[in-house]
């Protein structure tokens, strides 16, 4: 403070005032911008506060150091300790009360003048002082004074030896005989009050830390080290303390005096301030020479359970209030992570908040949470059926509810699992339809036993067209017109299998698309309905569909006029009508019109006004190309195509790819684009040739969509899903993990289990053990000694649970056991084998739930296993309950 | 009582006054601009016969080899006693006299030659660098000792020394009487904030290098009986001063710290042949009996005389005192 370095301190009582000290002491208010009384001569701390200079005292010059009075009354008493080591009671602003009247002005002086390095005031007894001097050879370095005490008569009566003038002072005021005097010989840095007790002081001294208890003096604690200056006490944790020395902050745990808990790194410049955050635990702001940055350490304590002995994690940052290098700063009492700063150079404030770190999380449920200071904040999706189609929904809320409605588990009807989507999706309507044609195809061959093509299907019409072989071309004429068309027609197997795959055509070799007009009519799909009857060159057809539409309920009026320019067409090349058609076909809105005509209007052969019109669905596209494009076209257009759909993510591509490499990466582009792991989990799981699914994507994506079910709470669905997947690749089968063996001869009591090991799912997988055997199934089919019993019920596993004892008494339990099949009897999950892997007791898996349902401990006496507490998902309950 | 070795190794040279010219760039450099130089121990003691500097290795650094600097040959190290707060303080004598006893006396047994230099804060006691293990043998059983090194001080461990170690010399040794000088000037020992010494640069320049240009209105009788003798240290940053009332009063008095009780002192010169650095037992043959009477007292050696401060009321005794050991038979 010497000089130019200026310091700030908060009133203690006052949470709008504040003291800045330099040359002089000057006290100012601070408010908001604008308010009345800050208009005149206010200064601007930050855009919504502004600092009002209320007082100045220039008194006491040669200031080293300031403390603020900590009790209410007098409010603004100051202790000013001096480069002498006199430590003075001033004011600043007016007080009028009798106290402070008696108190202002007050001097204590030390027996050696030195200087005064620090104050503390006790913050319980606020009549105690504590000041920090230099090093005298005879004198002692901590002096506490007490305030209230009279001016020592030793003062008053001063020798009339040869003295040296020792200054104007007004004896009356002055104090000379300290409470106590600590450290002789020593220097005292830094002080600070513990809070633990009000007569223990800690001292930063030179090279050691020393805590006096003033109940006996004549003992200290101490621990030797350099980081001797700022001591002080972090508000939260009574027993950490910072203190510093040149760069470095030292933190100390008073249990544990013997070294510093940590030590923070160093900083290249010495350090002038460190103070803890009163408003937020843990957060240590420092401030070094000639920065305009303040370093802020987060130290947070985390129990781990490894046990305490884990340093804290600290978290480093900087932040940087204002442009000018950094005077100082001071922390607001009460405000969080407020601050004021004061410039080195001209005295400039700024008003300063440390915004706090942010720290974000996802739910599995699409709703987002995020915790800022002590605030936390959720943001969910807005839910509510008359908000949707606003905005489309989160991909996360569209797979839940896929998963809740059975999406994908659909394997005989697959294009069905497109409407259990929701129906509203094109691509996966595509997609589904594709892999229902697929799987139909296949189911085809198989009955045919052709399963070189059942192999074929799944790569994609790109790598069908290519096998393509013997291509036949005609010219087909318009159906229903005598007319030559002016086309090309080409036609091979695989380009009708290519066709059936679009779903143009249906099994069987002819190409007879009146099925698939008839499924586009009842849909109300005219335009594209007229467009396929028009690229099968029957444009009487097409005419009509088109009046149909236009006759229709909700069909367009105008496509009778569109009817009317079709039943124009004429393939004259330069007629009016091809020319007008030819221009004013963009302004269609309808895409399949504009196909339409632009196919009208074509050269043979050069289709591009159909094939890269990007609005037409892929399969209408594919299945043109495949009629019109000759050998050498088509496989370019396919690439081209695929690349493209390859390129956007679009599943409609997949057409093209079929569940090949390209396929997943189609689908990569698509899980990127949209997250939706549940469509290529499944799509892929259709994939027939093994190596889709072995990719190491298509198992991330499958087991993504596991984890997202589990952490839905959807472990029946995520079953089912492990059922649907081992069934489509049986591959994934888990090997079993648990075997039962029996106690007496040691032998696994699952037969299946033991005669063939590895398909051993679905019981033993989850530990329960049970198998259709010959033998009786209470007893080991080894030894045939009695299975354990369950420790409820006491009868032996493999007997059935009785749920309601009371009809079971009644009609007596033979008969019902009769009953049963041996098959309901084991599968029923009652009746499984279950047991606590801790202490090995269990039983009856309907008997466990049961008693585990109010209970935490296990159900055997004198055992005390916490059973359910071991499982970290034993109380949870699943929110898709069948 | 802990015992600190500091970390400096210093030497001790000496200006003789005419010499003094060629000196004053590094002197005022190491008094006045602390942030040029690395000198962390800086001492510098006007006598009448000359000027005596005792610095660290990074000042002496400075220091141009001339023909009017002589200088000891040997590294010292200074030695500090800390009270570790447990020490009674019933006693109110302070500084040499406090050391008398627990270190002086056994080290004058010891043969070992120390150098005292009191300052307003502390006493340190400079013994040569080669003794060290002497005087830790000597003192391991009175003090815990430390060894401060690069700011942290570790313990010093009892190195076992006994077959190696000699003692320095006989011990019945016999003192040499020396003869004392009491000169009639009123001293006093003060310090300063190191920020202020600024303010007081012109004075402190003058006072330290101008002493011997004539002045106005000083007295011819003066000389007589009184001798010039200023004295001033910088080291680990805090400032001591020694000088007779004379110097005293040309600084601004409030800049200047001192104790409330405005106590002044006088001295005791010892020597009347420059007493050289290897005769031991001089400090003690004056502390030994100032601790019996618990007489305060500074003490501070140059290069060629030894010089103790002692209040002023208690001059009567100390007089009589050294005046009734001349008399005495030596023993």
């Amino acid at each position: 403070m010497s000089g130019s370095k200026p310091d700030i301190l908060w009133s203690p009582h006052h949470t709008d005032r504040y003291v800045i000290c330099d040359s002089e002491l000057g006290l100012y208010r601070i408010g908001p911008v604008g308010s009345a009384e800050n208009k005149v001569g206010a200064l601007l701390l930050s855009d919504e506060t502004a600092a009002t200079l209320l007082a100045i005292n220039s008194d006491t010059p040669y200031m080293k150091c300031v403390a603020w009075y900590p009790k209410q009354e007098p409010e603004c008493l100051l202790a000013v300790g001096q480069a002498n080591g006199r430590v003075v009671l001033t004011s600043l602003g007016q007080s009028h009360s009798s106290k402070s009247k008696e108190l202002l002005g007050k001097e204590f002086v030390p027996k050696h003048a030195r200087q005064c390095n620090t104050l503390a005031w006790n913050p319980v007894d606020s009549n105690w002082l504590a000041a920090g001097l230099d090093k005298h050879r005879a004198d002692f370095s901590v002096l506490i004074w007490d305030i209230s005490s009279k001016f020592s008569p030793e003062a008053s009566v001063v020798t009339e030896k040869n003295r040296l003038p020792s200054g104007d002072i007004d004896s009356g005021m002055v104090v000379t005989k300290p409470l106590y005097e600590l450290g002789q010989n020593d220097a005292c840095l830094s002080l600070c009050w513990l809070p633990r007790d009000q007569k223990l002081l800690l001292a930063g001294m030179h090279r050691n830390l020393a805590i006096f208890d003033l109940r006996n003096t004549s003992q200290k604690t101490f621990v030797n080290t350099k980081a001797i200056q700022g001591v002080t006490v972090d508000p939260h944790f009574p027993d950490r303390v910072a203190s510093f020395f040149e760069g470095q902050v030292a933190i100390w745990d008073l249990r544990k005096f013997e070294k510093p808990v940590l030590t923070l790194n160093e900083q290249p410049k010495p350090l002038t301030k460190v103070a803890w955050c009163p408003t937020r635990t843990g957060l240590l702001a420092t401030l070094t020479r000639d920065t305009n940055i303040i370093r802020l350490y987060d130290m947070q304590h985390t129990p781990t359970p490894i046990g305490d002995e884990t340093e804290p994690t600290i978290i480093e940052r900087s932040v940087q209030p204002s442009d000018s290098l950094i005077g100082s700063f001071a922390w607001h009492p009460t405000t969080q992570n407020r601050m004021v700063v004061v410039s080195a150079a001209n005295r400039a404030m700024t008003d300063f908040t440390v915004f706090e770190r942010i720290s974000l999380a996802w739910s599995s449920t699409t709703s987002l949470m995020w915790a800022c200071g002590r605030h936390l904040y959720e943001c969910a999706e807005e839910g509510g059926g008359s908000w949707e189609g606003a905005v489309e929904k989160d991909i996360a809320t569209k797979m839940r509810q896929r998963a809740q409605s059975q999406y994908g588990h659909d394997t005989v009807q697959v294009w069905m699992n497109h409407m259990l989507a929701g129906g509203d999706d094109p691509q996966l309507k595509s997609l589904w339809f594709t892999l229902h044609f697929m799987k139909q195809y296949a189911e085809d061959m198989e009955q045919k036993q052709q399963s070189s093509k059942q192999v074929l299907v799944y790569s994609g019409i790109k790598n069908i067209v290519k096998s393509s072989s013997g291509t036949t071309e005609n010219r087909r004429c318009w159906s229903g017109s005598e007319r030559q068309a002016n086309v090309l027609w080409f036609h091979s197997e695989e380009r009708s299998l290519a066709l059936r795959l679009c779903g143009w055509i249906s099994q069987g070799p002819d190409i007879d698309v009146e099925p698939f007009l008839r499924s586009l009519e009842g849909d109300g799909e005219w335009e594209r309905a007229a467009a396929v009857a028009l690229f099968n060159l029957d444009i009487r057809r097409a005419i009509q569909i088109l009046n149909h539409g236009a006759s229709s309920e909700k069909g367009d009026i105008n496509l009778n006029v569109v009817a009317m320019a079709l039943s124009g067409y004429t393939d004259e090349k330069s007629s009016l009508w091809r020319e007008m058609c030819s221009s004013l076909r963009l302004q269609l809105h309808n895409p399949y019109l504009v196909v339409m005509f632009a196919f009208l209007t074509s050269e043979p052969g050069a289709y591009d006004g159909v094939l890269y019109e990007s609005s037409v669905a892929v399969t209408d596209r594919v299945a043109f190309a495949c009629m019109f494009l000759n050998d050498t076209q088509l496989p370019r257009y396919m690439d081209k195509l695929t690349n493209e759909m390859k390129e956007a993510g679009n599943l409609e591509g997949i057409l093209l790819t079929g569940l090949t490499k390209d396929g997943v990466d189609l689908m990569e582009r698509y899980v990127d684009r949209t997250g939706d792991v549940q469509t290529a989990s499944f799509c892929m799981l259709k994939g027939s040739p093994g190596e889709v699914v072995k990719d190491p994507r298509v198992q991330c994506w499958i087991e993504n969509y596991r984890n997202l079910l589990d952490a839905w709470r959807f472990w029946h669905k995520r079953a089912e899903f492990d059922i649907h997947r081992s069934k489509l690749d049986p591959s994934s089968k888990p090997l079993a993990q648990v075997f039962v063996s029996c106690n007496f001869c040691g032998k696994s009591i699952s037969y299946s289990c033991s005669a063939v090991p590895h398909q051993g799912r679905g019981f033993s997988q989850y530990g329960v053990s049970g198998s259709p055997t010959k033998s009786k199934v209470t007893s080991c089919p080894g030894c045939r000694k009695p299975l354990p019993r369950c420790a409820l019920c006491l009868m032996n596993m493999g007997t059935p649970v009785s749920n309601c004892p009371d009809t079971r008494h009644g009609t007596g339990t033979s008969d019902e056991k009769v009953d049963l099949t041996r098959n309901n009897k084991l599968s029923h999950f009652n009746n499984w084998f279950t047991w606590c892997h801790n202490c090995r007791h269990g039983g009856h898996a309907g008997h466990m739930l049961s008693w585990f349902s109010d209970h935490a401990e296990c159900p055997v006496s004198a055992c005390t296993c916490k059973c359910m507490q071991l499982d970290t998902t034993g109380n949870l309950v699943p929110s898709d309950s069948l | 009582m802990d015992l600190h070795i500091l970390d400096h190794r210093l030497r001790v040279t000496s200006i003789c006054k005419n010499g003094l010219v060629d000196f004053t760039h590094p002197l005022i450099k190491l008094i006045f601009l602390r942030n040029r130089t690395r000198c962390k121990f800086f001492s510098l003691t006007e006598t009448p016969e000359n000027y005596t500097v005792v610095l660290d290795e990074e000042g002496f650094k400075e220091l141009q080899p001339s023909e009017h600097l002589q200088v000891e040959g040997s590294v010292w190290l200074p030695l500090n006693v800390v009270s570790n707060g447990n020490a009674s303080s019933s006693s109110q004598a302070v500084g040499v006299t406090k050391i008398a006893k627990s270190v002086i006396a056994p080290l004058a047994q010891q043969h070992v030659s120390v150098f005292m230099l009191s300052t307003y804060q502390t006493d340190f006691i400079l013994v040569r660098e080669k003794d060290l293990d002497v005087v830790i043998h000597t003192l391991e059983e009175e003090f815990t000792i430390y060894r401060e090194v690069g700011g942290e001080c570790s313990a010093v461990l009892s190195q076992e020394v006994h077959n190696g170690f000699q003692k320095n010399g006989k011990e019945a040794h016999q003192l040499t009487v020396h003869p004392v000088l009491i000169p009639l000037n009123h001293f006093c020992v003060m310090s300063l904030d190191p920020d202020t010494l600024p303010a007081i640069a012109t004075t402190l320049i003058d006072v330290l290098f101008y002493s011997n240009s004539p002045k106005e209105g000083t007295l011819p009788s003066q000389d007589q009986d009184c001798i010039k003798f200023f004295s001033f240290s910088l080291i680990d940053g805090y400032v001591s001063l020694v000088m007779d009332t004379e110097a005293q009063i040309r600084f601004p008095a409030d800049l200047l710290f001192t104790s409330s009780s405005g106590e002044l002192w006088r001295m005791v010169r010892i020597g009347g042949q420059p007493l050289g650095f290897d005769e031991c037992g001089i400090v003690a043959q004056i502390s030994q009996p100032l601790a019996d009477s618990d007489i305060s007292a500074y003490y501070i050696s140059t290069f060629s005389f030894d010089h103790a401060l002692v209040p002023e009321e208690d001059i009567e005794s100390v007089t009589a005192m050294l005046q009734q050991k001349r008399n005495e038979p030596a023993c």
